[in-house]
């Protein structure tokens, strides 16, 4: 019978802009999830997040960090930089919506014999580009 | 590093505790975010470069019948976590005001007075009620960060929080250390003007209207003021404040390094300064 279940997880990050490795965890709950074929759906909820997929590296991390500030730059005129009435605050973050628009919200792998079908050297990364912030990232499994 | 001006109004821990508390945040104070633990305050301070940070309760009882975080519950932050500097609020509009100030400093070992004239409703001339609690800051020899200029706070009334209506005060207690917050802005010649005359008054540079900071801090204090007036006449009065959670530090602390300051200059803003004016009330 088809299902589809829904985890929550939420990560408290540490830095303005870092990779945080959610890839054992989302393993986990499709292990636990007892859908044998299927697929796993990954987002976050958030619009100055990201979630990719890429080799697990320190030196990639830091590559594709570096290469977002290039082609993003901090300092930069934005229109994105008034208060935000909505908020109560100063919306000044127009780089990391920015960022985060580049990389992308949601990854999907398929689910084989009750395991994900990932590449030997893929790791799946929430991407915080607006930190330190407690995020939320929601993980659909969907199948039988 | 010290960041003199910022509002523990958007710590989990505290406003998931107080549904009082969450709506004098919402509806008084005008912040809509969601709360965060209390981690993500610190880590926030970390990757700012921000050792410590001076944090502003708000006691307007009279004018909307709540405390925006009480001085006990800053008093326990402040006790828990050392990177944290607390400060007292009283409602001027009280009788007992001058007494919960002493019992704050005293018994809660806080160590400074914040009011806001925009939000607490009150005249900054007022000689019954606002004076003696200057007089009182200046026998206990804590300082007064007073809000001036712009209030986001939905009810705030900028008109009473003008920096011109300190100078009586600053002629009347000399021994008052006296912080315009947000340098006043939109009257940043008014509180620029007040700050090169009285030594005993400090500006904030929580300047915080529109723009990314590193264009906003550059147009008021290096376009409009210029940095050599800084240099020449206001390196020890100028203290580094951001007004977080209205914004970011980490993009604060940028905006002020962009500005070019002199070594020793930015080392007294960003530090000395606050020092000197806490009175070795803080340590490490």
């Amino acid at each position: 019978m088809m299902k589809s279940i829904i985890e929550r997880l939420g990560i408290q990050t540490s830095h303005e802009t870092e990779l945080i490795n959610i890839t054992e965890t989302v393993r986990d709950l499709v292990a636990n999830s007892g859908v044998t074929s299927g697929t796993a759906l990954v987002l976050t909820l958030h619009t100055t997040t990201a979630i990719t997929v890429n080799e697990g590296l320190a030196d990639l991390e830091d590559d594709i960090i570096a290469a977002l500030e290039r082609l993003v730059p901090a300092e930069h005129t934005y229109r994105h930089a008034r208060f935000l009435h909505s908020d109560g605050q100063m919306a000044v973050n127009a780089p990391s919506h920015i960022r985060g628009a580049l990389l992308g919200m949601q990854v999907m792998f398929p689910i084989e014999n009750g395991c994900m079908i990932m590449g030997a050297r893929q790791t799946i990364y929430l991407v915080e580009l607006d930190g330190p912030s407690f995020r939320n990232v929601v993980v659909q499994i969907i199948g039988a | 590093m010290i960041d003199f001006h910022t509002h523990p109004v958007m710590i989990k821990e505290l406003v998931d505790s107080d549904p009082e508390l969450a709506r004098a945040v919402r509806d008084v104070f005008g912040l809509y975010m969601p709360p965060q633990p209390l981690v993500t305050f610190l880590d926030e301070m970390t990757e700012a470069g921000v050792d410590r940070a001076v944090l502003l309760p708000l006691d307007c009882t009279t004018a909307h019948n709540c405390r925006i975080v009480s001085n006990e519950a800053v008093a326990e932050l402040a006790a828990k976590h050392p990177r944290f500097i607390g400060f007292a609020s009283v409602d001027p509009g009280a009788r007992n005001a001058p007494k919960e100030l002493e019992r704050a400093v005293r018994e809660l070992g806080l160590c400074g007075l914040k009011l806001d004239p925009a939000i607490q409703r009150f005249a900054i001339e007022d000689k019954d009620r606002a004076y003696p609690l200057y007089q009182l800051c200046s026998e206990l020899r804590i300082p007064l960060v007073m809000h001036c200029g712009l209030s986001w706070a939905p009810s705030g009334l900028a008109r009473l929080a003008r920096p011109i209506l300190l100078e009586e005060v600053a002629q009347a207690f000399p021994e008052l250390r006296l912080v315009i917050a947000h340098w006043g802005w939109p009257w940043i010649d008014e509180a620029l003007m007040l700050a090169l005359k009285y030594r005993n008054i400090y500006l904030d540079t929580s300047i915080v209207y529109s723009g990314m900071p590193v264009d906003t801090l550059q147009k008021v204090i290096a376009d409009h003021i210029g940095c050599s007036i800084l240099e020449a006449s206001l390196p020890n009065q100028v203290l580094f404040a951001t007004n977080y959670p209205r914004v970011d530090m980490r993009r604060m602390v940028r905006g002020i390094r962009a500005l070019g300051l002199s070594p020793s200059t930015q080392e007294k803003l960003f530090e000395g300064n606050a020092r000197l004016l806490l009175d070795r009330r803080v340590s490490g």
